[in-house]
Formats: structure tokens, C-alpha cells, sequence
């Protein structure tokens, strides 16, 4: 193939990848800049949000877009039931709640091994198909999903800057103490923060169910990316991790097309420690 | 730390602690002994297993006694394990020598890793570590000249000291029982001595001991490379015991087990690492058939503890003795 | 300072209550993956050791040297892992006390418990297909069902000669059983007047492959292989290739996973994949097998399941004309010398003199199929000798 060709294949494979990790990065940076725990229970919330979509659209046939929404909501109102009842205590207890969070993941991911068992379960593909941009081939199902992604990014953008509680979350994000001076209600705040940090990893989840399959140990992989994004990105920064996510995609694919996979990974972890050595707040975090 | 208040109280109070240790001690020894006299190896493979643990989580709790979480620490005692086994099998070095050799690369990744990390802050620190982790499982894997690659390295020899082949079960639950011991007795020490009191400073407040003239980053240095070496060394052994090692031996699975094994057992306590690993350690073979269930109870369990008591099982008995003293 | 002593109390019980189970009852300890990739292969060898048992103990149990022994599965998972399997052939071994074992799924498990259950006399009736696994310092180790090493040549030989395939492409998972084939399929690939030129290894748990098939397809391959890979991976792999717009042929030599790939890739991305099937339907002794399966489990089956119920079967016959359960040496001298049984596959031996130095290889016969509508269609039948 021509090297071209090949290398526009591997950046456009590579910027479908990274939507998908965007995603998932987002909520977990969200999570950390609003109740600073590293969330460890964001994995199995993702795999939750592919059972989700998987039972609505095979069990109860609901129509693909709007049990991705369903489920979005779903683990939403999960989170916020989690956080009040689990994680209030460690409101700002860095080390105590990441640990927390690792109880919880245990908890989830064993229940839906006892409910799911641990067989992966496939989907019924939502579209079929190619799309050829020139010579360049995008399979449709993953097309879907980065136009999907790119919506909920939206929202999200609008919610933050334009709604009073985006800007409540963005606020606490910023500065803690000064947000409560102004009267931002914690109560209220901090579960809503851990609800759309869960929701945007359950969506990420529903999105790819129909791509890969789906079982109780789905979350691990996207999960370990998501720490890398977060990490380069910047701890608590949603830029950050947008464009965190988006290189690793690309970085990804093309060592991947062009090195073998195994080099390709080492290679990666590799460079994000060397990251951290040399700017540890991330590309766009703030330096604490 | 509870002696001050039990003076308090007088002579009755006073003779609480030393009571409950005259119990304790013979007890401690009893069951410590049994392994030797039972026949079924199953368990003592288990009790093997928990001595391995209690000198894995130990170098944990060192670590965390400074006030770090390490993520990776499952990576450090499959670096110690995978140093003794190359030198030993390959360089045909004898089995003490291995094991110091798989140690000391364990020290050697921490001090590069820990004066490189250990300035920034408790979360990042905990991340890299884990990306560590990840990091020392891809090299593992794609090193099939040195490691074996993914199918790891098998037939291992017995260690040998001297000699003396610790090829039974018997035999080498005494070598492991001692390195537990030296393990805990190492972490007493450590609590008397001005050093021990300077990690503990760290971990309370480290500006604070920053200010008072403590050079915090090379303390939590010394206590991450220690910890590790620590945990290198229980790599050699346990490597030298089942006879097998493969990257998926020293997963994520191990570093999160010893998290949950000392936050459990007591994270400011030298007896932590003992309650931790003689609790969690023999449950998952016992209950083998429910697997599931089991994890959820060590999930919920977790939260609980950090909840309730925060500084683990090891606290309980201060707790329960507190109410009765000062009203 | 309670739990120590409550511990070993607990301890002390159990191991009571185990010495008591052991009379005339017969123990086959099932050391399968049961989770994961690989579960498919495991479940089925499970249940065609729990069949078998079924089928003596309808009899009154398992007539030995005039005593009549009820027969017990005791299932275990190894999640695919060489450490899990290894911890537990302890427990089967030492504490549950089981000669007979049915297992391990993988080549990696199979090599790490040899040397617990070659020392302590265990029979092991493995499904991992590295050709370490047997041999003649393994005494102790058969393996019921026919691998890549004796079904890919005559079937490449068929596939290539009847589809004009010059360039093959092919990933494997980065492990013992993925190495130990690559190997087998680079060779007999190239025997056949084909070229395996474009090889991919990965992590097990990876489920994007589109990079890697990326670069397998820039090198205009013919045909992509998918032996080695679990079923559930084979699965993806099929439905990311033809998303990639790959439309050669996609050919399957070994390891039966064509229920798991339609369900995972569709039917139509399955359309006229070539595999391997280590069973004919239309055999009476199948057919029988098939549907016990089903009346019992309710789920279809898969290809291996027979294999290991013949296995298990063998075992029980040894067992008989052996005259003894405990003495596992002179039960496996009987077992080798078994030959022309007739079970679920059709009639079987043992063989393998040649490539692994020991008759511990059960011979049987395969076919090649083509799949058409979710269905296999047998197009081939198959010897060690050639298929046509």
C-alpha cells in the first residue's frame, strides 16, 4: 500500500480511537476536578453503561440513540445515589476515597459478574458499512460514534459555560473555597459532578458496545487509557483531556500501523512517565 | 502512640496491654507452630502463602508510613522475582545471592522511579506508579529472550541455602515463617528509632516536618526504596516456591491485593501487614466456590473500614479501650 | 486476637468434612477456563466430563474390580491463567485429592501444572495444543482432541489448492498457544505453495484490531488465517476485517469457534468462512452426543465438547480393565493401549510415536467446512493423510 495512504488510514483510525478515549478521559478528569478522587470505580461504570445500552436494545428493543440516552441518565442518578451514600466521607480526602473508589469497583464488577456472568455478549451492529473518503476507508459503526461523541461533547461544552450549575461545577473545579464563599451548594454540587463524570464514561461504554463485546471486564482497558489521558492532559483539565485523548489516539495508531503493537505500547507508557518527569501538571493542568 | 494515656488511668489500666500480650504471645507462637505439625500441604501452602504476604504488604506499609500510596507494588515483587530467577538460572548464581540480586534491582527501579516522582503530589505519585505497573508488565511480556515472554519461566529450583534444599513444604514454610518475622521485627524496630519517627512526621504533615529542618523528599525516598526492596525480596522467594513465574503472576491484581490487605490490616500499625494478610490471605481458598461474593464482602468491607476505621483492624483494640479510660 | 484461631477452627473443619467424602466415590477434578476468552472451549469439556459421568452413574456408578464407584466433577476456573491453574492443581491435588483431571484449556496452564501432577501421578486429559505438552517424560499427560499440529497441513493443502491463495495474513495472541501456532501454520502454509506473509501478534485482552489488520490488508493478502485465537476474538476479528472493507477469504484451521464468531460478527460478515470442524453432524454417534448435550445444557455445544467426552469415556475403560481407581500407573498403561473405541467422534486410538515421541495424541477424523447462512457446511473430510 501506498505510504500515503497507509499513514492517512492510521491518523484517521487514530482520531476515531482518540474520540473514544476522549470520552472516557473527560468524565474521569471531571470527577477529579470537582471531589479530587481518582475515581477507580470509572471502569466499571463504563461497563455498566454498555450493559445498559446492550439490555435496552436486545432485551427491550429500544431503539439504539435512545438507550444510549436512557443509559446516560440511568448512571447519572447511579451516581449521585453513590456518592451521597458512599463517598460523602471522603469529600476531599484524596488518599481515603481513591481507595474507597477501589472498594466500589469491587463491588460493581463482581455484582455484574453474578448477574452477567463472565461470557462476553455481543451486540447487534447499529450500522453496516464503509465509508470511503477518497481511498481512505471509516467503517460506519465507528463513524456513528465519533459524531455521537462529538455531540455529547457539545452539550457538555454548553452546559458548563451556559447553565448556572455547569458553571457552579466549573467553579468548584477552580477553587474550592472561594465557590462556597459565593454560596455554591456543595450538596448539591459534588454528586451532580461524580453523576456526569459516571454518565460520560456509561455513554462512552454504550457507544462502543456495538463495536466490541460486552462483558464484566470490559472497563479495564478503556480505564488504564483514560489514567494515561488524564495524566498528559492534566489532572481536572476537560481541555486537557480532549487533547490528551486525541493524540494518544493518533500517537496509538500510527505506532501501531508502523511498529508492532506490543513496542507501540511501551513506547507509550514510556513517554507519559518522561511526561510527568518533565511537566507533572499535565499539558494543560494548573502546576500545584 | 497509646502509652500516654494509659498512665493516666493508673496501675489497673497499665496491666491491660501487658495481660492481653501474655495471651497474645503464646497464642501468636501456637498458631505460627502449627503449620509444621500438619499434614494436609494444602495448608500449609496457604500458611506459606500468608508469611509471603505478610513480608510483601510489610514493605507497602513502609512506603505508606511516609505518607504514599503505591500502586505498582505488585511490579516491584515481579521485578525481585523475575532478578533471582534470571541470575539464579541463567548466571547459575546460588539461591542467596539470586534473591539479594532481585532485591536489589527492585531498590534500583525505586530510587530511580522514587527521585524522579516522589516530588510531586500523594495522586500523581499513586498514577505512575500504576503506569509503572503497566509499564514493567509490556516489558515482561516482550522480552522472550530473558523472561520467557508470556508463557513465563518454569521448572525453577527449590532454594537452596548452604546446602540445605527447602524443597518440602515443611521446610520452606520455616524459611518463609522467618522472613516474616524478620519482616514485622524489622518494622518494630523502625517505630523506636529516630528514623521510624521521622517517617511518621512525613506522614502527618509534611510541611511541617519540612520546616523543622526533615528533608521529606529523601525520606519518602529511603522508605519507597526500602519498601520495594522489601517486596523484591518476598518476589525471589515466592518465585523459588511455586516453581513458576509469568507477568500475570505480578499484575494489577497483586499491587490492588496488597492495598486492600494493609488498609484493612492497619495502615499506621506494625501488626497491620500481619492482621491484613492472615485475614485475606487463606479466605479466597477456602471460599473458592463463591468467588464473586467474596469480592463484593472485601469491596464493601474496604469502604466500611475506611469509614468506621479508618486506620484499619490493628486500631480496634485501642478504639474499644479508649471508652473506658477518661469517660 | 480471635481470627487466627478462627481460621484454623474453620481450617480444621473442613478438612474433616473432606477425608469423610472420600468412599466410593470417584473424584475427576475439572481444571477448565470458565471466564474470559477461552470459556467456550472450557465450559464444553466440563459438561462432557459431567455427560460421561452421567452416563455410568445411570448404570449404578462405575463398575471397577466388583465395587461400584459414583462418579463426581469437581469444576474448577483458571481463568486462562498459568498461576490461577497452578494454585488450583494444589487444591485438586492435595486437597480434594483427585487423580483424574480434565484440563487445562491453554498450552501455557498445561506446561506450569506438569510438574505437580507428573510427580504425584495425576492424569492429565489436556486440550492445550503445544506440542510440549506430551511427550515421553510425560507419562502422564493425553490429549483427547486433534490440534493444529495434525489438522493444519492436509487442510491448507485442500484450502489452497481449491481457492488459488498465494499471500496469507494472520494474528495471534502473544502467548505460548499463539507462538506454538504460528509456528505450525508458517510451516505448513509454506509446504503447501503459499507464503504466510504477514504476521501479527497482540496482547490476549485486546479487542481493537483495526490498526493491525490495517497493516495486514496494506500487504494485499489473499486470505486472513484466525487459528489461535479464541473464539470470542475470532469473532471481532472477522467483523473489524470486513468493516475494513477486507473481502478475501477468511479461513479458520483449528479450534472450534463458528457459533461464537456469528454471534459476534453476524451472519453475514461470517459468510463463506472456511473452518475447521473436529465433527460431522450427520454421524449417528455425533448426532446422539449433540443432542444429550442439548437436552442437558440447553446451549449449543462446542466442537471440542465430544473430543473430551470420549476422553473421559477412555478413561472409565482403562479404569475397568485396569481393575483399580487409585493405582494411576497401571491405569494409564491400560489406556495407552486402548485402541478402535467407538465413542461420540466415530471410532478413535492414540498416536502422535512420531512427533511427540509418545502414542498420547488421540486420532480422529476432521473435516473442512464452509460456513453458509450461519450454518457449516461440510466441504471436506479429513485424515492425518490428506482431505478431500
Amino acid at each position: 500500500m501506498d505510504f500515503l495512504l497507509l499513514l492517512g488510514q492510521a491518523l484517521v483510525n487514530g482520531l476515531v480511537v482518540g474520540m473514544l478515549y476522549l470520552l472516557m478521559a473527560v468524565g474521569f478528569t471531571l470527577v477529579f476536578g470537582v471531589m479530587r478522587v481518582v475515581n477507580f470505580a470509572h471502569a466499571e461504570f463504563y461497563m455498566l453503561g454498555a450493559f445498559g445500552a446492550f439490555l435496552l436494545v436486545t432485551r427491550l428493543e429500544v431503539p439504539f440513540l435512545a438507550s444510549v440516552l436512557i443509559t446516560f441518565a440511568l448512571a447519572v442518578c447511579l451516581g449521585w445515589l453513590v456518592e451521597w451514600l458512599v463517598l460523602k466521607p471522603f469529600r476531599h480526602d484524596e488518599l481515603n476515597g481513591m481507595i474507597a473508589t477501589i472498594g466500589l469497583a469491587m463491588i460493581l464488577q463482581n455484582g455484574a459478574l453474578m448477574v452477567f456472568g463472565p461470557d462476553p455478549q455481543s451486540m447487534p451492529a447499529v450500522v453496516r458499512g464503509v465509508t470511503f473518503v477518497g481511498d481512505l476507508v471509516i467503517p460506519n459503526s465507528r463513524l456513528y460514534v465519533v459524531m455521537f461523541s462529538l455531540a455529547v461533547l457539545a452539550a457538555l461544552y454548553v452546559f458548563l459555560r451556559h447553565s448556572r450549575t455547569g458553571r457552579s461545577l466549573r467553579a468548584v473545579v477552580e477553587d474550592l473555597e472561594i465557590a462556597s464563599a459565593y454560596g455554591i451548594r456543595a450538596r448539591l454540587v459534588y454528586p451532580l459532578g461524580f453523576g456526569i463524570g459516571v454518565g460520560l464514561a456509561a455513554i462512552a461504554g454504550a457507544l462502543m458496545a456495538p463495536l466490541f463485546s460486552v462483558s464484566p471486564f470490559i472497563g479495564t482497558a478503556p480505564m488504564l487509557k483514560a489514567f494515561i489521558v488524564v495524566i498528559v492532559g492534566g489532572l481536572g483539565s476537560i481541555p486537557g483531556a480532549a487533547l490528551a485523548g486525541l493524540m494518544l489516539g493518533i500517537a496509538e495508531s500510527l505506532a501501531g500501523t508502523f511498529l508492532s503493537s506490543s513496542t507501540a505500547e511501551i513506547l507509550i507508557f514510556a513517554l507519559v512517565i518522561a511526561m510527568l518527569v518533565v511537566r507533572p501538571s499535565g499539558l494543560l493542568g494548573r502546576p500545584d | 502512640m497509646p502509652a500516654p494515656s494509659a498512665s493516666l488511668g493508673g496501675a489497673s489500666t497499665d496491666r491491660r496491654p501487658r495481660r492481653a500480650a501474655r495471651i497474645l504471645w503464646p497464642l501468636g507462637l501456637a498458631v505460627a507452630a502449627a503449620p509444621f505439625f500438619m499434614a494436609s500441604p494444602f495448608y500449609v501452602h496457604l500458611a506459606i502463602l500468608t508469611c509471603l504476604n505478610v513480608v510483601i504488604v510489610s514493605g507497602l506499609s513502609l512506603i505508606a508510613r511516609t505518607g504514599q500510596l503505591s500502586f505498582g507494588h505488585g511490579a516491584f515483587v515481579g521485578l525481585g522475582a523475575y532478578g533471582a530467577v534470571v541470575t539464579g538460572m541463567h548466571l547459575g548464581w546460588p539461591f542467596w545471592l539470586a534473591a539479594l540480586t532481585g532485591a536489589a534491582i527492585a531498590c534500583l527501579c525505586a530510587l530511580v522511579l522514587g527521585w524522579v516522582i516522589l516530588r510531586l503530589r500523594g495522586v500523581y505519585f499513586v498514577l505512575v506508579t500504576f503506569a509503572f505497573a503497566e509499564l514493567v508488565r509490556l516489558v515482561l511480556l516482550d522480552w522472550p529472550g530473558i523472561t520467557g515472554g508470556a508463557n513465563g519461566i518454569t521448572g525453577i529450583p527449590a532454594a537452596e541455602l548452604f546446602g540445605f534444599a527447602f524443597d518440602t513444604r515443611h521446610r520452606f514454610y520455616g524459611l518463609a515463617l522467618f522472613c516474616a518475622i524478620a519482616a514485622l521485627a524489622f518494622g518494630l524496630r523502625l517505630s523506636r528509632v529516630p528514623a521510624g519517627h521521622a517517617f511518621d512526621a512525613v506522614e502527618q504533615n509534611a510541611a511541617l516536618a519540612e520546616a523543622s529542618g526533615l528533608n521529606v523528599h529523601r525520606i519518602q525516598v529511603r522508605a519507597f526504596v526500602i519498601g520495594c526492596g522489601i517486596a523484591g525480596f518476598a518476589g525471589a522467594l515466592l518465585a523459588h516456591y511455586v516453581g513458576f513465574v509469568s507477568p500475570e503472576s505480578f499484575n494489577l491484581s497483586l499491587s490492588i491485593s496488597a492495598i486492600v490487605m494493609l488498609v484493612i490490616g492497619g495502615r499506621h500499625s506494625v501488626w497491620g501487614p500481619l492482621i491484613g494478610a492472615l485475614i485475606l490471605t487463606p479466605l479466597p481458598e477456602l471460599f473458592r466456590a463463591a468467588v464473586n461474593t467474596q469480592h463484593i464482602f472485601y469491596g464493601a468491607a474496604l469502604i466500611l473500614i475506611l469509614r468506621f476505621l479508618p486506620d484499619g483492624l490493628a486500631s480496634l483494640p485501642a478504639r474499644l479501650r479508649r471508652p473506658r479510660e477518661g469517660g | 486476637m480471635k481470627i487466627p484461631l478462627l481460621a484454623a477452627g474453620l481450617g480444621l473443619a473442613l478438612a474433616a468434612t473432606t477425608v469423610h467424602a472420600q468412599q466410593d466415590t470417584l473424584r475427576i477434578g475439572a481444571l477448565v477456563t470458565l471466564s474470559g476468552a477461552g470459556a467456550a472451549w472450557g465450559q464444553g469439556m466440563q459438561h462432557a466430563a459431567e455427560l460421561a459421568a452421567d452416563d455410568v452413574n445411570a448404570e449404578g456408578g462405575l463398575e471397577v474390580a466388583g465395587k461400584r464407584y459414583k462418579v463426581e466433577v469437581i469444576p474448577y476456573d483458571d481463568k486462562y491463567q498459568a498461576n490461577e491453574a497452578v494454585t488450583v492443581a494444589n487444591r485438586l491435588v492435595f486437597e480434594d485429592k483427585v487423580k483424574y483431571i480434565i484440563g487445562p484449556v491453554g498450552s501455557a496452564p498445561v506446561l506450569a501444572i506438569q510438574p505437580i501432577t507428573e510427580k504425584n501421578g495425576v492424569i492429565v486429559m489436556t486440550l492445550g495444543f503445544t506440542p510440549k505438552a506430551l511427550g515421553p517424560d510425560k507419562p502422564y499427560t493425553f490429549r483427547p482432541n486433534v490440534t493444529t499440529a495434525e489438522v493444519s497441513q492436509p487442510q491448507i493443502d485442500w484450502v489452497v489448492a481449491t481457492r488459488s491463495i498465494k499471500k496469507v495474513g494472520a494474528l495471534f495472541p502473544n502467548d505460548e498457544t499463539g507462538q506454538a501456532i504460528a509456528k505450525d501454520l508458517q510451516a505448513a502454509y509454506g509446504k503447501a505453495g503459499a507464503d504466510l506473509a504477514a504476521t501479527e501478534f497482540f496482547e490476549r485482552d485486546r479487542v481493537d484490531f483495526v490498526p493491525l489488520l490495517t497493516r495486514i490488508m496494506a500487504k494485499r493478502v489473499d486470505a486472513i488465517e484466525l487459528d489461535g485465537n479464541s473464539p470470542a476474538t475470532a469473532g471481532l476479528l472477522v467483523k473489524q476485517a470486513r468493516e475494513l472493507g477486507f473481502d478475501g477469504t477468511i479461513i479458520r484451521t483449528g479450534g472450534p469457534a463458528t457459533q461464537d464468531i456469528i454471534n459476534v460478527a453476524g451472519k453475514e460478515a461470517a459468510e463463506g468462512l472456511l473452518v475447521h470442524t473436529p465433527i460431522d453432524p450427520s454421524l449417528p454417534s455425533t448426532a446422539a452426543y449433540i443432542e444429550k448435550y442439548d437436552k442437558k445444557y440447553k446451549r449449543a455445544m462446542n466442537g471440542f465438547s465430544p473430543s473430551f467426552y470420549d476422553g473421559t469415556h477412555l478413561l472409565f475403560e482403562a479404569m475397568r480393565r485396569a481393575g483399580t481407581v487409585d493405582d494411576t500407573d497401571r491405569v494409564r498403561q491400560e489406556l495407552e493401549k486402548i485402541s478402535g473405541h467407538k465413542g461420540a467422534l466415530g471410532e478413535v486410538s492414540w498416536t502422535g510415536k512420531d512427533r511427540y515421541g509418545a502414542d498420547h495424541q488421540l486420532d480422529a477424523p476432521f473435516y473442512v467446512a464452509e460456513v453458509k447462512d450461519g450454518k457449516e457446511v461440510i466441504r471436506a473430510r479429513c485424515t492425518s493423510g490428506g482431505c478431500k
